[in-house]
């Protein structure tokens, strides 16, 4: 007996042993066919990552070709963006208007984000080199906060940090200049809008991807059955038995 | 119901498009109205809980039950350790949902306070305490111990007597009892025993009276906030496992594409250059591959005929274009279409052209066994002065022109030189992880003894859970 099949023999044993439920791609095929999806619910599925996600054109042309009507009125997402694509670019202040303008209690409830917000129009100062603009707004807008909370005073220390470099980009606390920072703050900014319009913070469908993913794992523990490991591609791949 | 839920009896169209060997009634749209989908969603939870005690599955030497079912107080002699005054719902702990829990108020704690709240089995031995013997788990108000069928019971929270309130509960999502005293969770320990247990109290000393309740009056302890706290868990658990960069991305792409709406696709595509950092996907071969590109200009105009109801425009460029498709004119997409001009007919208010039309075009449809039923209840628009009110009118709805454009756009995708596999011209990448994803979780169910919440995604896309990520 070559080396491999006593391999697969062993495998197979072990298998048994551990009894996992063995399903065919036949079997499974079979009630994956039976699964009962509704069409309109896919569709809403779409429409909801279209809205969440700001794609407020194509959610447009999606409620025409689809007959599917968004969860949420499309022209605050055009606002939402707007606030999103400020803070995306640097421009703070104006993000700071927009998100008032929109509804001003999102600030006034939400200290973090407001700090935050703060953080990165400190961060835009330190950025163009404006040191004393920056010392002053540090002075005079940030460091009352960081008394008031000990994460706020933690996260000043490290953006004032930036001016005591030359070479702020190689320093330390250089991240905090990344696009990924900016990035941060504005979807944060994205999910505060999003929940002060009782809409949720993230789109639905990423969240089923990772309970796929999950029942698929836990699933793996008792059972041996065809996957979809490739989300894109959505192939399904022969039991490995 | 076979595995366990989000499944019904095959419909009576079950028929292959002999043309191109696909089904295009296995479409997702299908011919199905609102109402009926919403009473297949109730028939999914029907499952009946507990209300009172059960007064005849009992020694009956050793307790009196209250006329309404729920008091009951010892009156053996407690001589020994068979004498207890123990007793069981009338029905077995539902299982089809997160979390089950119902109280215990103690009366009278009696000579001894050997009052007692737990599960049992079916077969349990109704002279003994909850937790004394196998199959079985109580919390034992004397001692404040959990006794779980070895004999002897282990320290676990306060002891409770009179005025004391105690609940009993199975939370199905991690697998495990729990107890409360007085609204506070007191514990909570795994649950070894498979199902059908039952929700179980017991007396043993002389004067105790204890009152159940299964939830017609408010518990004391805050069980929704409970479930909802512990589903909290499992969904962090699970926000937490990464996914590949724009998979949301990609396959909203697919989607559209795959459907045609290309009015949609060219709008996301475009806002996507735009986005900050920009996601390109329209190069992206992998999305590109299995020809989901494949006709979307024909497919798109097609569909939007089919949405404004233009059946005849419909017919003439699928005629022009793909002429194989509707060769056979006993085929289902001719019968789909065909039956769909009626509808507009009908629509319309143009009783007369629709009758007409259904002599010529339909009448042969109905002798083929795979059409005739629906066929039936299509013609039937005709019996109704307003049709669209009547228990048809669903054949009027919006769904059902994008049930026809979806099996359009199919037969067109099945032309495909390229395509390898014809079946998968009806499913759209989304169409198929969301059929894993149901199927996973109810085989998951299924091993798990058949306890918890039975996936649907109709449900899981109307609670907010989804997305609402700390």
């Amino acid at each position: 007996m070559s080396h491999f099949s006593t391999l697969r023999i062993l495998d197979l044993i072990q298998t048994m042993a551990t009894s996992k439920k063995v399903i065919t791609r036949e079997e499974w095929e079979r009630k994956l066919r039976d699964v009962k999806i509704r069409k309109q619910d896919m569709n809403k599925l779409v429409m909801n990552f279209l809205v969440t996600e700001g794609f407020v054109e194509a959610a447009d042309k999606f409620r025409i070709e689809s007959g599917t009507e968004p969860d949420i009125d499309l022209a605050t997402i055009t606002d939402r963006m707007a606030v999103k694509k400020a803070v995306q670019s640097g421009d703070v202040l104006d993000a700071i208007e927009k998100v008032n303008d929109l509804n001003p209690e999102i600030l006034d409830t939400n200290p973090q984000l407001y700090f935050h917000l703060q953080q990165q129009r400190l961060i835009e100062l330190i950025r163009v080199g404006k040191v004393e603009e920056a010392l002053e707004f540090a002075q005079e807008e940030l460091a009352p906060r960081g008394e008031e909370n000990q994460c706020f005073l933690d996260e000043l220390e490290r953006t004032v940090a930036l001016l005591a470099f030359e070479d702020v980009k190689n320093c330390p606390y250089g991240e905090l200049l990344d696009l990924s920072q900016r990035l941060k703050t504005a979807s944060e900014v994205n999910a505060a809008i999003l929940t002060s319009q009782s809409h949720e913070k993230e789109p639905k469908l990423p969240s089923l991807l990772k309970m796929l993913i999950w029942a698929q794992n836990q699933l793996d523990e008792k059972a041996v059955y065809p996957h979809i490991t490739d989300l894109v591609k959505a192939t399904l791949e022969d039991p490995a038995i | 119901m076979v595995d366990g839920g989000a499944q019904e009896p095959r419909r009576e169209v079950d028929f292959v498009d002999a043309d191109h060997w696909i089904d295009i009634f296995q479409l997702s749209a299908r011919w199905r109205s609102g109402p009926e989908w919403n009473a297949f969603l109730e028939e999914l939870d029907k499952e009946q809980a507990p209300s009172h005690l059960n007064t005849c599955n009992s020694s009956g030497l050793f307790h009196v039950v209250s006329q309404d079912k729920l008091t009951v107080s010892y009156v053996g002699s407690q001589h020994h350790g068979h004498d207890v005054g123990i007793i069981q719902a009338d029905c077995p702990v539902p299982t089809r949902r997160a979390a089950y829990y119902f109280e215990m108020t103690v009366k009278n704690s009696g000579v001894k306070g050997q009052t007692s709240i737990g599960f049992t089995h079916q077969q349990y031995k109704m002279r003994r305490q909850p937790g004394w013997e196998t199959n079985s788990c109580g919390y034992h108000g004397d001692d404040g111990n959990l006794y779980r069928g070895q004999g002897k019971g282990e320290p676990f929270g306060p002891r409770f007597g009179t005025g004391d309130t105690v609940g009993s509960g199975i939370n199905f999502i991690s697998q495990v009892f729990f107890f409360t005293k007085n609204g506070e969770l007191v514990g909570s320990v795994p649950k070894e025993i498979r199902s059908n247990l039952y929700p179980t109290v017991a007396v043993h000393s002389q004067n105790e009276e204890v009152t159940v309740n299964f939830g017609n009056q408010p518990f004391l302890f805050d069980v929704e906030s409970f479930i909802a706290e512990e589903r909290f868990k499992q969904q962090q658990i699970i926000e937490k496992l990464p996914l590949p960069a724009n998979v949301g991305h990609k396959i909203v792409r697919s989607y559209l594409l795959h459907y045609g709406y290309q009015d949609t696709l060219d709008s996301f595509d475009m806002a996507s250059e735009n986005t900050f950092p920009p996601i390109s996907m329209a190069q992206d071969n992998v999305l590109n591959e299995q020809g989901d590109m494949y006709a979307l200009q024909h497919r798109k105009i097609l569909r939007q005929f089919i949405k404004n109801g233009e059946i005849d425009s419909a017919f003439q460029k699928l005629k022009e274009w793909y002429p194989q498709v509707l060769k056979d004119d006993m085929s289902a997409i001719c019968f789909l279409l065909h039956s769909q001009r009626f509808i507009e007919y009908i629509r319309a208010n143009n009783l007369e052209c629709a009758v007409t039309y259904a002599r010529a075009e339909l009448a042969k449809f109905f002798a083929s066994k795979s059409f005739s039923r629906l066929l039936q209840e299509i013609v039937a628009l005709l019996a109704y002065g307003d049709p669209s009110d009547s228990c048809v009118g669903y054949f009027l709805d919006a769904d059902q022109r994008e049930f026809v454009a979806d099996a359009v756009n199919a037969v067109v995708l099945s032309t495909n030189p390229e395509i390898e596999d014809a079946k998968s011209v009806l499913q759209s990448r989304l169409e198929k992880l969301l059929r894993q994803l149901t199927v996973c979780s109810l085989l998951r169910r299924q091993l798990r003894s058949d306890e918890g919440e039975v996936f649907y995604l109709h449900r899981e896309l109307q609670n907010n859970r989804l997305g609402a990520r700390g």
